[in-house]
């Protein structure tokens, strides 16, 4: 299913009053269409809002993650499936598993297209992967990590992976890079715990015969491993600044899941915001909608998802949506910034010893 | 008895334990726990920790008398030796309970507490700790309380030194230390992962009055949520005995939702394992009949058949099944090894009697009243400890 209304809609285009009722709309036909499409979405709906009525964004039912970790969720049939992407879940656990035919791998590249260009232009621009080349990887079956260097790669040219396979930061590789290409605006990506580690607690600034002063960094991929060391979004903005001379850097929150519809940070209030294309809510613990800016589970809710019924997922990430309007962003997204995981808690009994 | 350890912490210190166990109920020992008792007696204390309360509860002098009378018998018997207790990781006071019967029975004890912290454990500990330096010295040598890191070579030394080994966990630690073999003589108990369920009887219901219906329900909630309906004698599955009565039932759950709202706090994740259960259920359980959520908290799935794999669905902080069946002969096809508790209301005991007599059933080791399914006692998984724990000498 390809989605015409989508298709030539820019991601900030409409004002916030006008894409709420866009959203809603698109929302509600993608879910009764998921509901025709995916058997086993239509057993859940059946039982939960058999009539498909909903009155607000808040009714749309959502899924918990852990879902696409048990099941195989599909809304075509299976050989149409061209892609499979997989979550990055930690040994031993089971990961998720996202089917992309081919219509949909398109529409959600696209649409990430889309979305990035709004902070990096329209032109390729040389790229810096700060990762080891994951040249070993299978094309129909596709770790999150993979998957996400992947994506991101047709917004660059010249790719260049800065660690070796050992996982060492290449020297010479990384002068060769900026020697040819650090005179103008180039593009730097990679997963925030391991751009910090390499490119502010282990580069040697004396070894670097150029600065960073025209890159654009954008990373994500969670702040778990962030938390442990205790640095802010904004510390983590000052420390790259003070190191290395890189001033735009670019925080995303995104989701194997909803790979298409990722939330970028503003650059003006570093607060992630959504798209046209991309909605957040907030749940507390009994999952009911928060009040007033409060903390809670993180809903993303995306138009991009045809091929699965991933288009309104509840997560295990912590979250608020930030209310205030001082940002003229306010005027185009739903502003929201990201806590972490929730830890898994311990449980009383004396069952799973 | 040799532990000389370095990885071995010692909460309660004894390297050489007694080898030559007593007969049971030794007087010592039975006054020593009902010092014990008072000494643990403490609101402040309670009021964190009410499996402290329960614990001096059940050492009390009441119930230590009652249990010696209980056990009067002509057999001549005395304990096994040195008993090995490996106690389960999340409910910090079954190491105590463990150590009780060991003792009750006249034997030496060496228990190993969970590698994860408790305070329970360490307050339980220092108590101990102040009653064996000066009133009940001689005990000690029948006392060892030791905290370690899982290590397959320390815990065979001690397997090879035990005239008995009690292990309480899930079924994969159960596997994994029964790969460590005992000596010869050895005797090995296995308190593993169980399912109970309650039967209420539908009929009974609709005819109590308002005091004892919240009573009932405190009952039930004290059954289920002061261990997050995870212990294996928490209830899984309400047997509503009768025909169907929507108004009666939902009254239950609305009831039980009211009072855990006003005094459980689940954990964060709670509602989202939870929300997920609900959704792996309507997408793979064949026998859902419909579902219901009260006050977010508690969730209730109804099934229109019973089937062997009924014990493997499984709540948590307040996830139920159900089902109304007219006759309790439908145990017949579902009980397997794993039923360890029925707790019941609005049945006779004489009734319950009958029916378990003329019965067989492969499982059910307990059938207690609702808001007793937590009380642990000598009787416990189809054991009699009094005996399991004990030898004979037989005099003719």
């Amino acid at each position: 299913m390809i989605n015409k209304n989508l298709k030539n809609l820019g991601p900030f285009s409409l004002n916030i009053e006008d894409k709420k009722i866009f959203f809603f709309d698109e929302i509600k036909k993608l879910t009764k269409y998921h509901y025709l499409k995916s058997s086993e979405y239509k057993k859940i709906i059946d039982f939960t809002n058999k009539n498909l009525f909903f009155n607000k964004i808040e009714d749309i039912p959502f899924l918990p993650i852990k879902l696409f970790k048990e099941y195989e969720l599909l809304s075509v049939p299976k050989h149409k499936i061209l892609k499979t992407l997989s979550s990055s879940g930690t040994t031993g656990k089971k990961k998720s598993k996202i089917f992309l035919d081919s219509d949909n791998a398109i529409s959600q590249q696209h649409t990430l297209s889309k979305i990035l260009r709004s902070v990096i232009g329209n032109k390729r621009l040389p790229m810096l992967i700060i990762d080891k080349n994951p040249n070993k990887i299978s094309k129909s079956k596709i770790s999150a990590k993979s998957a996400a260097i992947n994506g991101f790669s047709i917004f660059g040219r010249n790719h260049t992976y800065m660690l070796n396979d050992m996982e060492e930061i290449d020297y010479l590789t990384l002068n060769n890079f900026l020697e040819k290409y650090s005179n103008n605006d180039f593009l730097i990506f990679g997963f925030t715990s391991i751009v910090y580690e390499n490119l502010f607690s282990k580069i040697k600034s004396v070894k670097l015969k150029k600065d960073f002063r025209n890159g654009i960094l954008i990373h994500g991929g969670g702040w778990k491993k962030m938390e442990n060391i205790k640095v802010s979004s904004l510390e983590y903005k000052k420390r790259l600044l003070a190191k290395l001379n890189l001033k735009k850097i670019y925080n995303y929150y995104g989701l194997v899941e909803q790979t298409g519809s990722i939330f970028l940070e503003c650059k003006f209030c570093n607060c992630l915001v959504t798209s046209n294309f991309s909605e957040v809510l907030i749940r507390d613990k009994y999952l009911n909608i928060v009040k007033n800016g409060q903390k809670g589970f993180i809903q993303v809710l995306s138009l991009l998802p045809s091929s699965y019924p991933g288009h309104s997922i509840l997560t295990e990430d912590l979250g608020e949506i930030i209310l205030d309007d001082k940002c003229g962003c306010s005027k185009y997204s739903t502003r929201f910034k990201v806590h972490g995981r929730l830890p898994q808690s311990e449980i009383r009994g004396c069952s799973n010893v | 008895m040799i532990i000389e350890n370095k990885k071995v912490e010692f909460l309660v210190k004894n390297t050489k334990l007694d080898q030559i166990a007593q007969k049971p109920y030794n007087k010592e020992v039975c006054n020593f726990l009902v010092d014990f008792s008072k000494k643990i007696d403490d609101k402040n204390i309670y009021r964190e920790f009410p499996d402290i309360k329960a614990l001096s509860f059940w050492c009390r002098k009441g119930n230590i008398d009652k249990l010696i009378k209980n056990n009067i018998s002509n057999e001549l018997r005395v304990g096994l030796g040195i008993i090995f207790h490996i106690t389960p990781s999340n409910i910090p006071t079954n190491f105590m309970y463990s150590l009780i019967f060991g003792l009750l029975t006249g034997n030496s004890n060496i228990i190993k507490v969970p590698s994860k912290k408790f305070k329970q454990i360490d307050f339980i500990c220092k108590k101990i700790e102040e009653l064996l330096k000066k009133k009940y010295k001689s005990l000690r040598k029948r006392i060892c309380i030791i905290r370690y890191k899982e290590d397959e070579a320390l815990t065979k030394l001690i397997s090879l030194q035990c005239n008995a080994r009690l292990i309480w966990g899930g079924d994969k630690t159960i596997n994994e230390i029964r790969k460590i073999s005992l000596n010869p003589r050895a005797l090995e108990l296995t308190f593993s992962d169980r399912y109970s369920l309650s039967v209420i009887d539908v009929k009974s219901l609709t005819k109590i009055n308002k005091n004892e219906f919240s009573s009932l329900v405190e009952k039930f909630y004290n059954d289920t949520f002061i261990v997050d309906q995870n212990a294996c004698s928490s209830p899984q599955m309400i047997l509503w005995h009768g025909k169907y009565n929507k108004k009666v039932q939902e009254k239950f759950w609305s009831a039980l939702a009211d009072l855990v709202s006003k005094k459980y706090t689940p954990p964060d994740n709670s509602g989202i394992e939870k929300h997920n259960q609900l959704f792996e259920n309507f997408i793979s359980l064949k026998n859902i009949n419909n579902f219901k959520i009260y006050k977010k908290q508690i969730y209730t799935v109804s099934l229109n058949n019973l089937n062997k794999e009924i014990h493997k669905l499984r709540g948590k902080w307040g996830y139920f099944y159900e089902f109304n069946t007219s006759n309790l002969k439908i145990l017949e096809n579902i009980v397997n090894t794993k039923y360890q508790t029925l707790s019941y209301y609005g049945i006779s005991k004489s009734y319950m009697n009958f029916f378990f007599s003329n019965t067989a059933l492969r499982g059910i080791d307990r059938i207690v009243p609702i808001g007793q399914a937590l009380n642990i006692n000598l009787f416990w998984d189809g054991y009699d400890l009094n005996k399991v724990l004990t030898r004979i000498i037989d005099i003719r």
